[in-house]
């Protein structure tokens, strides 16, 4: 009896421990990712959809590549400046873009700030191609989804024509208007797939670039936006004349940037002053960031390296200055010289002793505070477009035409600017010198350089030699002007040819 | 014939004969006469050692009891031919890197797996104290490792923790205590008198360079004025800035205004470490029972980095019925400690003080001084003032001060585990046992940083991180075993289930802007920056059998087979098989061998088995996904974030395993000799894209390779004194290894990636590098051979030197194969005396071949400083013509070339000896103890990392398997006195 009970005992043990080999559900080896959405969610409504876009204008002022100095559109927007004679490292500071400063970066192919504007902008191709493709066929229950489709589809456009553009600037040759431009561009991907592709030509880059604008244009046609960090028509308009105004296309860069400024009054001289760091409250701004408290990045964000203010080691041992030769071809009357310092001391400020002071640094960007280093970032003003629609009826021998224009932006800033007296040649230079002025360190200066065919002069100003290492001109045939293809993309992509070293 | 010469060549040959150890150790308690089976721990069980057909390598405790390690990787480093480590940093408490017969893997896990008491262990090394574990085997082979299936194709360690003993109480007591101090000392580098002449020549030569038409003059005038002004920022001398250097030479006059300019010393200096063990253990007939309590307190010699770690631990076994045994442990630790910055994952960061201490210029102070009588400053409360780096040139961390922020950042943390495992073995019958093991694991993490207000990353407002995760795995197997003898045909089968989970779940919070001082609580910071979380899961199933057979014991086979399913793989492609079969002949169990006196062990083996791996970066490779958190201020955003390839999936080892095993003269030499050739096939690797795809990080990771690791690996042990009073022993290992990669699939030809490139005929860790050429003695001019584009262009920057096309210009430089980071031989080699109560022991390491890419060299060998620190080797600088050396001029302008990196320059022999461990120790006569109640006691020293040779002063060249360097923590040099005694 007592074996038999015993046995029962055994039995009921194995059985129970047998029961462990089939306990398993089937779907126990089922598990997803928390910290990401799956592909299919993310084409699977119009809201998700869009925020693909968001992202993408997140991705604008996100650090990349790991690299403090490579924090999205902003940090290639020093390059482009640092690369120039108006921007001035007045010392090497921490070597934050002294490479740059230097022109290493553009020849070295396996360095990082040479294959930063590349992977950049090709990652916010990706999204905008997978938008593009797969907007389409998300679901739209409403009339209000399927419009925010087609916004989001509409932006999409607009920010592959924004890269290429910028792509083809920085690794092509300068475009030559009037010629075919069979120089080498970059290569035009228009799906999101991973097969080598070859560089197209300079001239098939900019025609895709405007066919992207065209297919923007009609879809973000009366389409109100959140806020300033979206494309809208206008926004469109306005990468429509930098475009022409690159490829020559005078008249029509004159008609786009008219249109494009429509509602962007300038900003009167005390916003001029108040520090570059109010996007959504001053209406000149048609296209920037705004970065809120948790979304920045202490020591990437511009602000880290452009504001005069903020408490960095980059900004108080090395502040960006003005080229010295530039700011004196300005009166004291016009406001944007306020924005600098002949002295470097910027009393105004109040910046603690710890702060180096070098003559005429300047302070057109004030970061939130000596701790906080946000500033808003400026991608697009109606400046710009006053001076693209004067540089461009100048250049298509409507000088009259163009004066206009420019005495309505000159006045402004210089409130005793009585008119242009200049002409012709000398004229476009005086809108060129104002457009170094108004643009200082918002990153167009090196991309000017090369349309203009100038070839780099820092001589006779406050370069330091020893921050330049010697390099005070480039000449304008020189190779350095197109960035190296990234060695990582010849790596991977039989197809590519490389740039001439 | 071919037995023979085999024979011959182990027998000159060598290698780690723990196997002796082990019997030794059986001998001490067995009569003479009595022939007692030795039985090894295997997988899912136990074998005698005389019928295994695998590779299998046991260290008892014995082995390592006596050293001051904090985690039994430590002991792994040597202990078996064919394992190779990548040395631990000297942070208290860290473990190294471990690889089992070669690279299995180069896209994932190169790892073994772990298995603590029967179970799946994946937690930390470092909460199992060493002084808990009885022994720990190495499995290397498939025949050892199938029956793990999916994780073992790395190999697997199987750790078995101390059990009590039946009717014997015992009572242990050790302490040791000791300093911790640095094993590999810094490189040679100049001096500060040497250091403003070299960077002035480097101006000069640089404006001749640039600016064309500078006379001579003008150029050391420009030099001169620029040197303080324009780079350096700081004259430590006495003399006008512009007088400091006048044509190349310091001036005389010149005298320190301070000399406090070392940054080394203030963080580095002695570290102390003391260890504390208790256990009792003992049992009945039914029940025996082992506890111990632990203590280790641990600080690196670096400052702010230290362990400190409580353990406690339970073991009972018990024989409940007669068909019934059960069996429960428990062990709980907390550890805590300051984290000093990971070197290798912060290499080039400001807080790195590795790196900040060895490349910050002679010239600067980590002080202020005053600046008209330079003296040292002092704050209102009497605390040094640290330099603020405000004048410094822009390679010297300018604006940062390494060590100011060392003393002020906080990194601390603390771990909670619980181990806990749980087994019961039911005797279904004489022949049919039923058993079941359940593991429980878990650990909680809980880390916080600060960043400090005054200078650095956090200032001017201070920072606060806290980062938390719990970590549980959850492993129960069942097991069916049934052996039976028929006459004498031995059967052993084996049917097995086995569940793993594992659950991690992170927290993460960031706030800026302290409110009030010395609290680091994230309530007393004012802004958010950063509050996330995430969940990760990851589940394993599998079935297994394995059936054994031995005749006599003399012919031996074992074959196994398992089914595994993984959740890293999409469901198509997620279940797989893995087997093994192996085979033995035991020759000394036939008769011409059986009454020999010369051989007392024969054995040859051999097995073939295919197991896999799964140990990929991501959980959930296979899943294409957008990455959350990409918020445009107010709207949600999201951004492509990954590629999968779906149908990625296991990587598949290939295992051949031939070996003999042998005894001499009753076992007084003892080794092995194996061959493997492991064959891993779908490598995982992360295959390049385009970059003008837009793909992030530009690869997807694909099964599309296959590489072979092959070797031979020698270990003999022999007793070459063995007398009462007087023994002498010594043992060796060595191990071959050479690694291929066989197959690229997919039309991929070749993959390159940091300083490497994979292709077929090549191994993973072949160098692929910018071919250095050497110094044109003409100008000092750097060179490399020049890239076939490039050779036959004419450009100022191509040259034809003895006939060479070569390029001063680094960016038209010929890339091309330059040997391996793997070596051709590497091992290790030990002796231990004992003479009356004396014993003494030691352990070397070694590696030949194979070479380092010395980037910290490289950092030191800059031909344009801007405040950096120079090695003494860039005194053999260019500065004549027809000088012929390998150092470039020194030129501010052609400085990028000299400098460049992914050049063969910085390639350097990683050949080594190491002293790695010595204890000596004194036992007390059991007739002097017997009068004090005591059993046993013995005094200690012991050591670790005591010596070592390399190619170059600083270099430490097993600290990556790869054969990168970076600026981490070198390991520590720690020495111990202690004593144990037992009641």
């Amino acid at each position: 009896m007592r074996n038999i009970a015993k046995q029962y005992i055994k039995w009921a043990v194995v059985l129970s421990v047998l029961t462990g080999m089939t306990s398993c559900q089937s779907d126990y080896l089922e598990t997803d990712p928390t910290t990401a959405a799956s592909e299919e969610a993310a084409y699977s409504s119009a809201s998700n959809l869009m925020a693909i876009v968001n992202g993408m204008h997140r991705d604008m002022y996100y650090r990349q590549n790991d690299s403090q100095g490579q924090n999205g559109q902003g940090g290639i927007m020093i390059m482009m400046d640092a690369l120039g004679d108006d921007l001035v490292f007045p010392s090497t500071g921490n070597n934050w873009y002294i490479s740059t400063v230097r022109w290493q970066d553009q020849v070295n192919e396996s360095g990082s700030n040479d294959f930063y504007p590349y992977q950049f902008y090709y990652a916010l191709i990706r999204n905008a191609n997978l938008v593009i493709a797969n907007g389409p066929s998300v679901p739209a229950p409403t009339a209000a989804d399927a419009a925010t489709i087609k916004t989001a589809i509409g932006e999409a456009y607009a920010f592959r024509a924004f890269c290429y553009y910028m792509l083809v600037q920085i690794y092509g040759k300068r475009y030559v208007p009037g010629t075919n431009n069979t120089q080498l561009g970059v290569p035009i991907r228009l799906v999101a797939n991973e097969i080598p592709l070859a560089r197209n030509t300079v001239e098939e880059v900019y025609t895709q670039i405007n066919n992207d604008l065209n297919e923007a244009a009609t879809r973000l046609a009366g389409v109100t936006r959140a806020t300033k960090s979206h494309f809208n028509d206008k926004v469109v308009l306005g990468l429509k004349a930098r475009i022409a105004l690159t490829q020559g296309n005078y008249a029509a860069a004159a008609a786009a940037a008219q249109s494009a400024r429509a509602g962007f009054a300038l900003m009167d001289n005390a916003t001029y002053t108040a520090g570059f760091n109010n996007l959504a409250g001053v209406g000149e701004w048609m296209w920037g960031a705004t970065i809120i408290a948790d979304q920045g990045d202490t020591f990437s964000n511009f602000g880290a390296y452009m504001s005069r203010n903020f408490n960095s080691t980059n900004i108080r041992q090395a502040p960006k200055a003005i080229n010295s030769k530039l700011f004196l071809l300005f009166p004291s009357t016009d406001v944007r010289t306020k924005n600098f310092d002949p002295t470097g001391a910027h009393t105004s400020l109040a910046l603690p002793s710890t702060y180096a002071k070098f003559p005429y640094t300047g302070q057109k960007f004030l970061a939130a505070s000596q701790a906080d280093s946000r500033v808003d970032v400026p991608y697009m003003r109606s400046a710009e477009m006053y001076l693209i629609e004067a540089e461009a009826l100048a250049r298509s021998g409507d000088e009259a035409g163009s004066k206009a224009v420019f005495n309505v932006f000159a006045k402004n800033r210089n409130p005793s600017y009585t008119g242009a007296t200049t002409t012709g040649a000398a004229y476009i230079t005086e809108i060129l010198n104002s457009r170094r002025l108004e643009f200082w360190g918002e990153g167009f200066r090196f991309l000017d350089l090369k349309r203009l065919n100038q070839g780099l002069d820092r001589t006779g100003a406050n370069h330091s030699s020893v921050v330049t290492n010697n390099v005070m001109t480039v000449a304008n045939t020189d190779l350095r002007w197109e960035f190296l293809i990234p060695r990582s993309e010849i790596n991977a992509n039989p197809l590519i040819v490389q740039n001439p070293l | 014939m071919k037995m023979k010469l085999m024979l011959s060549t182990a027998v000159l040959f060598f290698v780690g004969g723990h196997l002796v150890e082990a019997q030794k150790t059986k001998r001490d308690t067995i009569p003479q006469d009595t022939k007692i089976d030795e039985i090894v721990v295997v997988a899912y069980g136990s074998q005698k050692r005389e019928t295994m057909v695998g590779s299998n390598t046991e260290v008892k405790a014995k082995q390592f009891a006596d050293r001051p390690i904090t985690s039994i990787g430590q002991a792994l480093d040597g202990a078996s031919a064919g394992v190779k480590v990548s040395t631990g940093t000297g942070q208290p408490g860290s473990s190294p890197s471990i690889q089992i017969r070669g690279i299995g893997s180069y896209g994932i896990s190169t790892s073994p797996l772990y298995v603590v008491d029967g179970t799946i262990y994946t937690g930390s090394l470092a909460a199992i104290n060493p002084n808990d574990i009885a022994s720990f085997n190495i499995l290397k082979d498939a025949a050892s490792t199938s029956l793990y299936g999916s994780a073992a194709a790395n190999g697997v360690v199987l750790i078995t923790t101390k059990s009590g003993r039946k009717g014997k109480d015992a009572f242990n007591f050790s302490m040791s205590t000791g300093a911790v101090g640095r094993s590999i000392p810094e490189y040679d580098r100049v001096n500060v008198y040497q250091y403003y002449p070299l960077v002035w020549e480097s101006i000069r030569n640089g404006r001749m360079t640039s600016v064309p038409g500078t006379t001579m003059a003008d150029a050391n005038a420009y030099a001169t004025a620029q040197l303080i002004s324009g780079v350096l920022k700081t004259n430590v001398f006495n003399v006008p800035d512009n007088q400091l250097v006048v044509n190349g030479v310091l001036n005389p006059d010149a005298k320190l205004k301070y000399t406090d300019l070392d940054w080394q010393k203030p963080l580095m200096n002695t570290g102390f470490r003391q260890n504390y063990e208790l256990n009792y253990s003992g049992g009945s007939n039914t029940t025996t029972y082992f506890s111990s309590v632990g203590y280790t307190n641990e600080t690196g010699y670096l400052i702010k980095s230290d362990f400190e770690r409580f353990t406690a631990r339970l073991k009972v076994d018990s024989q409940v019925k007669s068909w019934l045994k059960l069996g429960t442990s428990i062990s709980g630790v907390s550890s805590n400690g300051n984290n000093s910055v990971d070197g290798a994952d912060n290499n080039s960061a400001y807080i790195n003080p590795y790196r900040w201490t060895r490349t910050m210029g002679p010239i600067y102070s980590p002080y202020a001084h005053d600046p008209t009588t330079f003296a040292t400053l002092y704050d209102k409360a009497g605390n040094i003032v640290y330099d603020a780096g405000s004048a410094r040139g822009a390679d010297a961390a300018a604006g940062r001060n390494v060590i100011q922020e060392t003393l002020l950042n906080k990194d601390l943390s603390k771990n909670y585990y619980i181990i806990s495992r749980a087994y019961a073995e039911i005797k279904v019958d004489p022949y049919l046992t039923l058993s079941t093991n359940a593991g429980y694991d878990i650990r909680n993490n809980r880390r916080s940083t600060y960043g400090n207000k005054i200078i650095g990353d956090a200032a001017p407002g201070g920072s606060a991180e806290k980062y938390s995760f719990t970590e549980q795995t959850f492993t129960w197997n069942q097991l069916l075993n049934y052996k039976r003898k028929f006459g004498d045909h031995n059967f052993e089968f084996l049917l097995g289930h086995e569940n793993y989970k594992y659950m991690y779940e992170y927290l993460y919070g960031y706030k800026k802007g302290q409110i009030v001082d010395d609290n680091d609580e994230l309530v007393n910071f004012v802004t958010p920056s950063s509050l996330t979380s995430r969940t990760d899961n990851y589940r394993k199933e599998g079935v297994f059998s394995r059936l054994n057979y031995d005749y006599k014991s003399k012919y031996l086979l074992s074959g196994s087979i398992r089914w595994d399913g993984s959740s890293r793989f999409d469901k198509d492609v997620r279940w797989d098989s893995f087997w093994s079969l192996g085979a033995g002949w035991r020759l000394k169990g036939e008769e011409f061998l059986s009454n020999s006196n010369l051989i007392s062990e024969l054995k040859l083996r051999g097995s073939y088995g295919e197991v896999g791996n799964d140990g990929t970066n991501s959980y959930y490779m296979y899943k294409s996904t957008y990455t959350l958190g990409y918020n445009n201020a107010q709207e949600p955003g999201i951004l492509f974030g990954f590629l999968a390839d779906p149908t990625i999936t296991w990587e598949a080892n290939k295992q051949t395993d031939v070996g003999i095993d042998f005894g001499f003269l009753n076992n007084r030499i003892t080794g092995s000799v194996e061959y493997y050739n492991r064959v891993t096939e779908d490598l995982i690797f992360p295959v390049p894209l385009p970059v003008s795809a837009g793909v992030p990080d530009n690869t997807i990771s694909r099964n599309v390779g296959t590489m072979y690791n092959r070797g031979f690996e020698f270990s003999i042990n022999a007793d070459v004194i063995k007398t009462q009073n007087f023994t002498w022993n010594i043992n060796a290992n060595a191990s071959t290894l050479k690694n291929q990669i066989t197959e690229l699939s997919n039309g991929i030809t070749e993959i390159i990636n940091g300083t490497k490139k994979i292709s077929v005929g090549h191994s993973i860790y072949d160098y692929w590098l910018r071919q250095w050429y050497g110094v044109d003695p003409a100008d000092g001019s750097p060179l490399f051979l020049a890239a076939d584009a490039y050779a036959n262009t004419t450009a100022a920057d191509i040259r034809t030197v003895n006939g060479q096309k070569v390029t001063t210009n680094f960016n038209k430089a010929k890339y091309d194969y330059s040997g391996t980071a793997i070596p051709d031989l590497f091992g290790s080699f030990g002796t231990s005396i004992t003479y009356k109560q004396w014993s003494l022991s030691a352990l070397f390491t070694y590696q030949l071949g194979g070479k380092t890419y010395d980037s910290n060299y490289a950092a030191l060998m800059s031909s344009y400083s801007q405040g950096g620190a120079l090695s003494t080797d860039i005194l053999d600088r260019w500065t004549t013509p027809g000088q012929i050396t390998d150092v470039p001029a020194l030129n501010s302008s052609t400085y990028t070339s000299s400098n460049a990196g992914n050049s063969s320059r910085w390639l350097v022999s990683s050949d080594f000896l190491t002293f790695r461990q010595a204890t000596l120790s004194y036992s007390f006569s059991p007739e002097t103890l017997s009068q004090l109640g005591v059993s046993g006691l013995r005094i200690l020293v012991s050591g670790e990392n005591i010596w070592s040779k390399t190619a170059r002063k600083g270099l430490e060249p097993s600290q990556a398997f790869n054969g990168t360097a970076s600026n981490r923590y070198t390991p520590a040099r720690v020495v111990t006195i202690g004593f144990n005694v037992s009641f």
